[in-house]
């Protein structure tokens, strides 16, 4: 778990990060998001103390990280940032063995945590194993970034926007694999980015901050249900909200069942949501479709009134 | 997933291998011959001055020149490069970069003082013979090992020094796993300016009895020979040749070996 409560970090005059307090509890993903220079890489960064903060106290897992030695402190947080910085004179399997080289294991641990970790990362041991940095593309360097930061398997991890370089395609596939990922290991997961979409599709817990003070902070559903002020809403999407947030619920969850009528034409499985099951009325010029399970058996439908009526239930604000 | 072509770009690498010693093997035989040979060519030199009573300075073997000025050149270059790098890094620290405009300032001014000036000032300090030329050949070499030390640890990029940092490494693993060997290829180019700069240099210790490859020179123009002038200019040019090929093929291996993009 991570703590942080009423911190601040001043350079000179300057405050950079005012005040701020947070939780993140063990095996959650917690984005920080905000326009540029509004310090949210300064939080991530005094949570391993690369940046020391100036007031207020962080607490690792009950203790505060003043009283951890910081080289020990940052081996066992995972950390990745956006251009890598993998070494460019190491080889890919010597970049991920770092921080286990660094903790003394033998070489044949070493090894093989490497190699688990490239397979993890869907990365051939054979292929990737003994290039260099300079002969990956930014997806492929991105994931040995990651490998990196998992190697010696942290609580913690602190994410400094990783895939803020990557090609929109490569992001999203980055994204998705990371929330695979996030599913079977259970970091506590601190990730800062500006990219809105990207922490709304991530995170457990949303952060905003702005001018080095957090505006708002909560599930991202409750974000977008209620943004606490202009600036909130308009990061996330103004208009575009009302999608944003059909985004992030899921078909199965607001279907009825089955009703006296003959099934609609269009099936959607259960597991997709409801801006997919929008979209697809859309295109089927249909405002009814058929719900179905991971085997393609029908199991209830959802209706474009359906819809409609939950939205507005979620907002707080019936008006039937 | 896209996959770069670099197969064809290593094989053409390996192909160059074999003529990259080429050039240090060439100049280093012609090295040879002009120390163990030169009196093979005396009709040559005799054509240059045909009324000299000697056209081969003998006054000691060209070997015996060579080793001297190796020597000299060699003593410099350890304790500048020991010197030039120890400083490169300490005011490249945290604790040490209020004195890194003082150490650039400094390392520039041995190089705008010329040799013959700090000959002519350390000799009544240090007598004349060889500590003399030692002392300004390290004053004279020491700017291109500081400057390129400080240019390659500061051209290591940000992003790479936080990621050592961040993953736990301590100060000196990271200047010893990470900085040096990202930056060895540049200062390596400042060891390799600053040796052959001073090869040439060290000629001037004829001047004042550091007997060297520069002695024939210096006799060369006091008894108006140049048969002799001109041999002690090419074996020095020769000699620079060589060291300076050595060190094309040393900084090329290290440029593989880090094959930084």
């Amino acid at each position: 778990m991570i703590e942080l409560s009423h911190v601040s970090k001043r350079f000179g005059d300057e405050t950079a990060v005012d005040d701020i307090s947070l939780r993140v509890p063990k095996g959650k993903f917690c984005a920080l998001v905000g326009t540029s220079g509004c310090g949210k890489s300064t939080t991530l960064r005094m949570i391993n103390r690369l940046i020391e903060h100036s007031e207020g106290d962080i607490i690792l897992d009950g203790q505060a990280i003043d009283a951890y030695d910081p080289v020990k402190l940052r081996r066992r947080i995972g950390y990745v940032i956006q251009h890598t910085g993998l070494f460019p004179h190491w080889n890919v399997a010597r970049n991920i063995g770092l921080v286990p080289r660094l903790l003394k294991w033998s070489a044949t641990d070493v090894q093989s945590r490497v190699a688990e970790l490239m397979h993890l990362l869907g990365l051939p041991v054979d292929e990737f194993g003994h290039k260099y940095p300079h002969q990956l593309s930014g997806g492929q360097a991105q994931r040995v970034g990651v490998a990196r930061a998992l190697a010696a398997d942290p609580d913690i991890l602190l994410m400094d926007e990783p895939f803020g370089a990557l090609d929109p395609i490569t992001r999203e596939k980055l994204q998705d694999e990371l929330a695979k990922l996030q599913a079977r290991l259970h970091k506590t997961v601190v990730f800062v980015t500006h990219d809105m979409d990207e922490a709304l599709k991530l995170a457990d817990h949303l952060v905003v901050m702005r001018e080095g003070r957090i505006v708002q902070q909560g599930s991202p559903l409750a974000l977008l249900q209620s943004p606490a002020d202009p600036f909130v809403e308009s990061l996330l999407g103004g208009l575009e909200r009302g999608l944003k947030q059909a985004a992030l619920t899921r078909v199965k969850d607001h279907m009825t069942s089955m009703g006296p009528t003959l099934p609609a034409q269009s099936r959607i499985p259960g597991t997709f949501s409801l801006r997919q099951a929008l979209s697809m009325m859309l295109r089927d010029h249909s405002d009814r479709l058929t719900v179905v399970d991971q085997h393609d058996v029908p199991v209830g439908e959802l209706s474009l009134r359906r819809i409609i009526k939950e939205a507005q239930l979620d907002n707080g604000n019936p008006r039937e | 997933m896209e996959t770069r072509v670099s197969n064809s770009l290593s094989a053409a690498q390996t192909h160059k291998k074999a003529p990259q010693w080429l050039w240090p093997l060439l100049w280093g035989a012609l090295l040879m011959m002009s120390v163990f040979a030169m009196s093979a060519a005396e009709s040559l030199f005799r054509w240059i001055e045909p009324d000299a009573r000697q056209v081969i300075y003998d006054r000691a073997g060209f070997v015996t020149l060579l080793g001297r000025h190796l020597f000299v050149v060699g003593i410099a270059a350890v304790v500048t490069i020991i010197v030039g790098v120890a400083a490169g890094i300490a005011v490249t620290r945290r604790w040490g970069c209020d004195f890194l405009p003082l150490v650039a300032q400094l390392a520039s001014l041995g190089q705008t003082f010329p040799p013959v000036a700090v000959l002519a000032l350390a000799v009544p300090v240090l007598g004349f013979g060889t500590l003399p030329i030692i002392v300004a050949l390290m004053l004279y070499g020491l700017l291109p090992i500081v400057r390129n030390t400080l240019a390659g640890l500061q051209g290591v990029e940000g992003d790479i020094k936080t990621a050592a940092h961040a993953m736990g490494m301590k100060p000196t693993q990271i200047l010893c796993q990470v900085e040096l060997p990202l930056a060895a290829p540049v200062i390596l180019a400042g060891i390799r300016t600053s040796v052959t700069i001073n090869i040439a240099t060290a000629a001037l210790g004829a001047t004042v009895g550091a007997s060297n490859l520069g002695d024939p020179i210096i006799s060369g123009i006091v008894n108006g020979n140049m048969a002799y002038v001109v041999q002690g200019a090419l074996t020095i040019a020769l000699l620079a040749l060589t060291i300076d090929s050595l060190f094309e093929v040393l900084q090329r291996q290290l440029r593989a070996r880090i094959s930084s993009a």
